[in-house]
């Protein structure tokens, strides 16, 4: 029992809907004149001035923003003023950093910033944050390592092969292909120069440190170490530090409990392994600025001499309920900074604490603060 | 000058048509019926809903099902781009607590739990239904936010019948539809192709980079904003659908609907990419085939009914790198396939016109095969990081509906579901409507359910990162309106609703990133939802030869953040989720004047954050946008076909806008369509 009145069987004298056309007709006419004044305006960015070149220490942070959406940002702070300066490389270029910001290197005033998954490096005046350069098409670029002035290596993800790049020319000028890596699985990280020789932690379903012979820019040598070794650093004795994360669970490539390892650069063997509980998921090794001290993450942030015979019972900061993303040391103070991802779309939290573990700062950066860069 | 073009196209176009001899036309334009019921029927008790029908649907071939949603109702459509990724989220909930059926299949991912909007043409349904919230009850379990129901159906016609349309646009598109029928009083068969390519090279201004201009000892002394194009964003998607109805006219009902999508994809750049697009490749192809037979016994009191389908997808994704020799290598090789077989078993029987019960069994078989990647194992051999898994769905239902009086109706539905091994809580929701005023049709409708989404297969078990103790996400949502229509013989019809909604979402699965360097999800936030919807469609038959349609909804939908915060640190407790748009709206005005038809869609979405502390950074902005688009269409009608010839402009005001950040959406662009229907001696 429905009545349905369908607007197809109207039929009606014009006369009849005069009064009620004209409002209709008006209302349609007015929306349309509201769109029409409704139009979005976008806000080009203007280029703000910096200028940090008398402020002794700075620490740049690279917050990676998430991946795919292209909102990764660079902040400075002062560790004297206490001021951080957030999405500093925006507002000073007007335009953005791109998608994962992933490393920062500084050489001769000029920051190196690797954005990773926009395929390019940029170069920044480290006081203006003005862009002086940048070098692109990279495969999936991961950290910077300056040979010379005229030469520095580029590592990748997704890629059997590190770039050789040409920093005056903003160049790419060349390759070093890794033995035994595919470009599906290839994996080259961090990388740190003992004399002639440059070594390269392979992350990602790798288990190898590999030796690059500068002058010839190919690959010497190689230990085996761990499953998935994340970072490496070079302590006061020449001994390279790197942790392994051990892989996970169900990987085809291995599980099993993550180590720190001590190798002599020198020989380039394994001197000493620290075994970590399996399940674990240590990262991020550090050095303080007299490199005689190494800092990591393993839910909580532990500190050791670079002597020691085995990891400290307790820890120099204790988990607090969150996860700590990124670590640095402050090479003059000794200060430790701890980056706080919190839910990963958020602002990043930083918190500075001193030697003596007290807690000096805490500041908001940007999305996913991953990693640390001191002027 | 691009606004030239839409002057030249608006004055020219109908000044060609007005060349063509209108003796013969008769009225083919068509405007939506809006029936006022006196009587609501019982099945649809305390159900809120939002249909569209062929006129929305069948717009023009362009259109995806996201394109239509976009510009006729208030659920939130997050598009990455044109003929890319587009999700629908109904109410400040995520694409995946969304639930989508094609004649009455789940046609969700087993392995994404959303479904790709952009993917199903607009087209190639003839029903498509919102049911908000509680109301998805009534359909299936998991639609925290609501559910989508798009139906095929008999077109009717008696004998032979075609159709063929061409879309001609800009950036070199190219759609193009044909339908053929044939019909008899037992026999309806349908078959509908449809294929649309593109370059997809639109220019836009790039906000987010700029271009250097170097000296000769590369020092910068010069920047802009480049114009650019979209970057690797060609697309070739081809469907072909048939369908076959017979009915025995004696009480039985058969059917047989078969999809085939083969879709061919790149995966446009970001506005942040400084890779030399020559040599990347980032591309997606897919291969799915969706069939569902049917059966349905009809008697005048009762109504059994049986389904039986299949579903294969075959999806790959490549992203390629040249080496500089021309070579091109694998950066990621990802393959998945997923069978699905469906079954379904349903009844209704009506005890005079009080009394309606109804039972259903829905089954859903998964095989999940995903395959990310190739690594070389430590000693030395191959090996794929993947997962094989297998997984039953089944859903059952019963209901009871009452209308004890004209103007009082309630409903009570209870659904149980074994998702895996596991079994659901029981899902109880309560329907209960009630005419207030008879004068005006004025009904006031309220219900409540509890309902459970059960994770995804990737969810649980994707490599690496799949988090097997995962728990399913619940919650309680409650809602409460008001309807009228008011109607005029021969003068208008006007009617509208006005709703109430809150949501409760606990264990909302995210995924997050791990210190490992991949992403993992948990259990992580509580969500309250909460908001009002409205519609309003209003009818006016100007004269005997002008008509007015227009249709609008207004979403207000706050969805916060009420979960514990993740650390001192955490401001996201108490916000608005992030990428989800506090206010939405639609309008869409059709005029029509004997056989021309005007129509004007305008969509608004407010500033969606970035960020769950809803800081807005310059970085991160994503600010409101408005969109225009505007068609016009001529039919002629001569004794041998009916032509319509259409000329469509879309981003009228040529906004430079996002809808993700660092996607690029293009701006104002034209396509034209020109349609023949042959007219056979049958």
């Amino acid at each position: 029992m429905k009545k349905a009145i369908s607007i197809r069987s109207l039929s009606l004298s014009k006369a009849g809907v005069g009064t009620s056309t004209s409002s209709v007709t008006n209302i349609f006419l007015v929306f349309c004149l509201l769109s029409l004044v409704s139009c979005m305006e976008w806000d080009y960015g203007l280029e703000e001035e910096f200028n940090t070149s008398t402020s002794g220490d700075g620490l740049f942070i690279c917050n990676e923003g998430n991946f795919q959406y292209g909102n990764a940002t660079l902040s400075y702070y002062n560790p004297e003023t206490k001021v951080v300066e957030n999405e500093v490389f925006y507002r000073a270029n007007a335009m953005k950093l791109g998608d994962v910001a992933q490393s920062m290197i500084i050489r001769d005033s000029i920051g190196w910033v690797v954005v990773n998954n926009s395929h390019v490096v940029f170069a920044i005046n480290i006081n203006t944050f003005k862009e002086v350069g940048r070098i692109t098409n990279f495969t999936s670029p991961r950290y910077m390592h300056f040979i010379s002035d005229e030469k520095a290596y580029v590592t990748q993800i997704w890629d059997n092969r590190i770039f050789i790049v040409n920093p005056k020319r903003y160049e790419i000028t060349g390759y070093i292909d890794i033995p035994d890596m595919t470009m599906e699985s290839g994996s080259t990280e961090q990388m740190v120069q003992y004399g002639k020789y440059v070594y390269v932690n392979c992350w990602s379903y790798q288990n190898r440190i590999i030796k690059i012979d500068t002058e010839t820019d190919e690959v010497v040598d190689e230990l085996v170490v761990g499953i998935q070794p994340t970072s490496m650093v070079m302590d006061c004795n020449n001994k390279l530090w790197t942790v392994t994360d051990g892989g996970y669970e169900g990987s085809p490539y291995g599980h099993e409990a993550p180590s720190l390892y001590r190798i002599d650069a020198e020989t380039f063997t394994i001197e000493k392994q620290f075994e970590f509980k399996f399940g674990d998921a240590p990262s991020e090794v550090q050095l303080n600025g007299t490199k005689d001290k190494i800092y990591w993450i393993n839910d909580d942030i532990w500190e050791m001499d670079v002597t020691a015979d085995r990891v400290p019972v307790r820890p120099f900061l204790p988990y607090d309920g969150t996860i700590y993303y990124g670590l640095t040391v402050c090479p003059r103070t000794g200060d430790v900074y701890i980056a706080d991802a919190i839910d990963y779309v958020q602002q990043g939290m930083v918190y500075r604490y001193s030697k003596d573990r007290m807690l000096l700062d805490e500041f908001y950066v940007g999305i996913i603060p991953g990693a640390f860069c001191w002027k | 000058m691009k606004k030239l073009h839409i002057i030249l196209l608006l004055v020219l176009l109908p000044a060609f048509l007005m060349a063509q001899d209108d003796n013969d036309i008769k009225w083919y334009l068509s405007l939506p019926e809006i029936p006022i019921y006196a009587e609501r029927p019982i099945k649809e008790i305390g159900v809120q809903q939002t249909k569209f029908d062929s006129i929305v649907l069948c717009e023009n071939i362009a259109l995806s099902v996201a394109d239509v949603l976009t510009f006729n109702s208030s659920i939130f459509v997050k598009n990455y781009g044109r003929a890319t990724l587009s999700t629908v989220a109904f109410r400040g909930t995520s694409a995946s607590h969304t639930q989508v059926s094609w004649n009455g299949m789940k046609i969700n991912s087993p392995m994404l739990g959303m479904t790709d909007f952009s993917m199903i043409p607009s087209y190639f349904i003839d029903d498509a239904v919102l049911l908000h919230g509680t109301s998805s009850v009534n359909e299936t379990g998991g639609g925290l936010g609501g559910s989508v129901r798009l139906s095929t159906k008999p077109a009717k016609n008696d004998g032979f019948g075609l159709q063929y349309i061409q879309g001609v646009g800009s950036f070199k598109t190219f759609d193009e539809f044909l339908r053929l029928t044939y019909g008899n009083d037992h026999w309806q068969t349908s078959t509908r192709v449809v294929y649309s390519s593109s370059p997809n090279d639109f220019e836009y201004r790039n906000h987010d980079k700029k271009e250097n201009i170097y000296d000769e000892d590369m020092n910068i002394i010069g920047q802009y904003y480049p114009i650019e194009r979209n970057r690797s964003g060609a697309f070739k998607d081809f469907h072909f659908l048939q369908e076959a109805y017979y009915d025995t006219k004696k009480g039985d009902r058969f059917g047989f609907n078969a999809w085939y999508i083969n879709s061919n994809r790149e995966l446009a750049m970001l506005t942040v990419d400084y890779g030399d697009e020559t040599e990347f490749e980032n591309r997606q192809k897919e291969n799915t085939f969706r069939s569902v037979m049917s059966w349905d016994h009809i008697k005048e009191d009762w109504k059994v009914g049986a389904k039986a389908g299949y579903i294969h997808t075959k999806m790959n994704y490549d992203y390629k790198r040249d080496l500089g020799n021309g070579v091109m290598a694998h950066m990621i090789q990802s393959r998945s396939k997923i069978n699905t077989f469906y079954g379904n078993i349903e009844g209704e029987y009506y005890i005079g016109k009080k009394w309606l019960f109804t039972a259903s069994v829905n089954a859903h078989q998964h095989f999940v095969e995903s395959r990310d990647k190739s690594i070389i194992q430590q000693d030395g051999n191959q090996a794929t990081v993947g997962y094989r898994k297998g997984r039953v769905e089944l859903t059952n239902s019963v209901s009871a509906k009452w209308r004890p009086v004209d103007r009082l109706g309630m409903s009570v539905v209870v659904r149980e579901e074994l998702v895996g091994t596991e079994w659901s809580p029981v899902i109880p929701a309560f329907f209960i409507d009630g005419v207030i005023s008879k004068r005006g049709d004025v009904v006031a409708k309220a219900s409540v359910s509890r309902n459970y989404r059960f994770p995804t297969l990737n969810d649980l078990y994707f490599m690496p990162g799949g988090n097997p103790d995962l728990k399913k996400e619940n919650g309680w949502t409650y809602d409460a309106g008001v309807s009228f229509a008011v109607g005029k013989e021969g003068l208008y019809l006007l009617s509208g609703s006005a709703n109430w909604f809150e949501s409760y979402i606990h264990d909302w699965i995210i995924w997050l990133p791990t210190t490992k360097g991949f992403f993992s999800p948990d259990n992580i936030k509580d969500v309250h939802a909460y908001g009002i919807e409205l519609k309003g469609n209003l009818d006016v038959a100007l004269s005997n030869d002008w008509n007015l349609s227009l249709d609008g909804t207004l979403s207000w939908t706050p969805s916060i953040n009420e979960g514990e915060p993740r650390s001192p640190a955490d401001q996201s407790v108490g916000k608005q989720l992030p990428y989800v748009p506090e206010v939405s709206s639609s309008v869409t005005g059709r005029l029509s004047w004997k056989t021309w038809s005007f129509l004007y869609k305008w969509c608004y979405y407010s500033e969606r954050y970035t960020m769950s502390s809803n800081d807005i950074s310059l970085t991160g902005k994503l600010p409101e946008y408005y969109m225009s688009n505007i068609a016009l269409e001529k039919t002629m009608s001569y004794k041998w076909a009916d032509i319509s010839i259409k000329g469509a402009v879309n981003n009228l005001f040529d906004e430079e806008y996002l809808s993700v950040l660092s996607r690029p959406m293009p701006g104002i662009n034209f396509e034209v369509f020109l349609g023949i229907t042959p007219k056979f001696k049958n």
